[in-house]
């Protein structure tokens, strides 16, 4: 959720407080309200199920990131992957959780393009299970209304 | 800047761009909600003319914000919007072009107003205009097959665009947005990551013909009316020259079904290929094709993480900025996987 659920709903309390000015156009309150609006109304799909929703992914992509060490070996790359691969989300905050993600995503992107580039088929059988948690994330992440 | 002092500077704007008219007034100005990366008003000038009669017409303002979704240069949207006035591509009138920021705040222009029709995607799916979806998607795909016909220099366009060969249209696109994405992205984007390895694995060939990219083509970005027609093609800002096959790539991508299962909610896909074959006398060969729907998923997710890029940084704190970010980069994901057969 970027930008942050909070630094948002700073700014729209600041704007709906200016817009309760009179002298505000009313086509211009109008756009404004209506885009506030929109926006709370996606941050109130968005906010109950977020951080179980990152809980789950972390998990998912820490379990790829672990096959994946295995995969790479002793290698510096290995190392790394098998070091994102050991956290936990102790802390759930959601800023906390989405910082935790947003690292896990760079060890996955990294991985991805390996077995992508192997035809070993440990490699291949990865690269499938990274689709299907690509897809599986996408699932998790759909809002009501999504155009996709 | 409030509204009195807009409308006072811009009338003095006008005024000394009219050394006939006198009493040069603006009034009744609006902004155009909707519009992420221009300021959009519209207004109404005011004046009298030599022989003393009074005046007016319905004009529209394009005005630079302080940061906004996408980063262009304002002279492009104004020469090609000018390029393809009377021609069968409709675009509204070309008035003035303002590149510095001492007369209102930013650089800007200023348009015809062409009133009373649609824009907004909202109305389209219900009557009156559902009936004229299948009109309306020929006369889309028909009017982007002209533009893809268009010969730049006729057009005097491609004096304002930066060249580039048919061999090197598809690295010369991916490797901007990728760039973006490498400067903006406020978070990692496996798919999209995937799927540009994935394009510059698979390169298109190249460009039957360099022509005019619209660059945004798509449902919401024309103006039409309860007969199916188009009255004006609109947002040029992105405009270059390149692959057509890039335009029809973009009109493609899923994001701009609005939820009723074909390209731009209007029209089947053999549809929309077969109005913009016909009109352009090209061809859309599956397999290039493709190469630039996956492209468009890539500029589509570049131009929304840069939307965040923007907000965040926080010189424009415009909600439409935020918009894209939350409801729109799972969904150009979506669109992605979809495109790459694994979703």
């Amino acid at each position: 959720m970027t930008p942050n659920a909070s630094q948002v709903l700073a700014d729209l309390a600041a704007r709906v407080a200016a817009n309760a000015a009179p002298d505000v156009h009313p086509a211009a309150r109008a756009g404004e309200l209506s885009l506030s609006a929109l926006l709370l109304g996606l941050l109130a799909q968005m906010w109950d199920g977020a951080a179980e929703r990152l809980t789950q992914e972390n998990r998912a992509l820490r379990a790829l990131l672990s096959e994946g060490a295995g995969l790479w070996g002793e290698t510096a790359q290995g190392r790394w992957l098998g070091e994102l691969a050991k956290g936990v989300d102790a802390d759930l905050k959601i800023s906390t959780l989405e910082a935790a993600n947003a690292e896990l995503k760079v060890g996955l992107i990294a991985l991805h393009a390996e077995v992508e580039r192997r035809t070993d088929p440990a490699a291949k059988a990865l690269e499938a299970k990274i689709w299907s948690e690509l897809a599986a994330g996408a699932e998790r992440r759909k809002l009501a209304g999504s155009p996709v | 800047m409030q509204e009195a002092e807009l409308c006072a500077r811009l009338a003095d704007y006008a005024a000394a761009r009219m050394p006939d008219a006198s009493g040069v007034t603006v009034r009744e100005i609006a902004r155009i909600t909707g519009g992420a990366s221009r300021q959009t008003y519209r207004f109404v000038l005011t004046w009298t003319d030599a022989a003393g009669r009074p005046a007016e017409r319905r004009l529209i303002l394009r005005r630079d914000p302080a940061d906004s979704l996408i980063d262009t240069e304002r002279r492009v949207e104004f020469e090609a919007y000018r390029a393809f006035h009377g021609t069968g591509v409709p675009v509204p009138e070309m008035l003035w072009l303002e590149e510095g920021a001492e007369a209102l705040g930013s650089p800007f222009f200023v348009a015809e107003e062409i009133s009373g029709f649609q824009a907004g995607t909202g109305l389209l799916f219900a009557p009156p205009y559902v009936d004229t979806l299948p009109d309306l998607g020929r006369r889309k795909w028909t009017i982007l097959g002209e533009i893809a016909a268009a010969d730049p220099d006729a057009l005097g366009l491609a004096a304002h665009l930066p060249a580039v060969a048919p061999r090197d249209c598809w690295r010369r696109e991916l490797d901007h947005w990728e760039a973006i994405l490498d400067s903006d992205e406020s978070e990692p984007l496996p798919v999209i990551r995937a799927a540009i390895r994935w394009l510059r694995a698979n390169p298109p060939p190249p460009a039957q013909k360099v022509g005019v990219v619209h660059g945004d083509y798509r449902t919401g970005n024309f103006l039409y009316d309860d007969k199916g027609q188009i009255h004006g093609i609109l947002d040029w800002e992105m405009c270059h020259l390149g692959d057509p096959l890039e335009d029809l790539g973009w009109s493609f991508n899923p994001v701009w079904y609005f939820g009723q299962g074909r390209p731009g909610g209007l029209l089947p896909r053999e549809a929309a290929v077969a109005a913009w074959e016909a009109a352009s006398g090209l061809t859309a060969a599956p397999e290039a094709l493709h190469w630039w729907e996956l492209f468009a998923c890539v500029k589509g997710q570049a131009i929304w993480v840069s939307s965040a890029r923007a907000w965040l940084e926080g010189a424009n704190r415009d909600p439409i900025l935020v918009y894209p970010a939350w409801a729109l980069i799972n969904a150009q994901d979506r669109a992605a996987l979809k495109v790459m057969g694994r979703l």
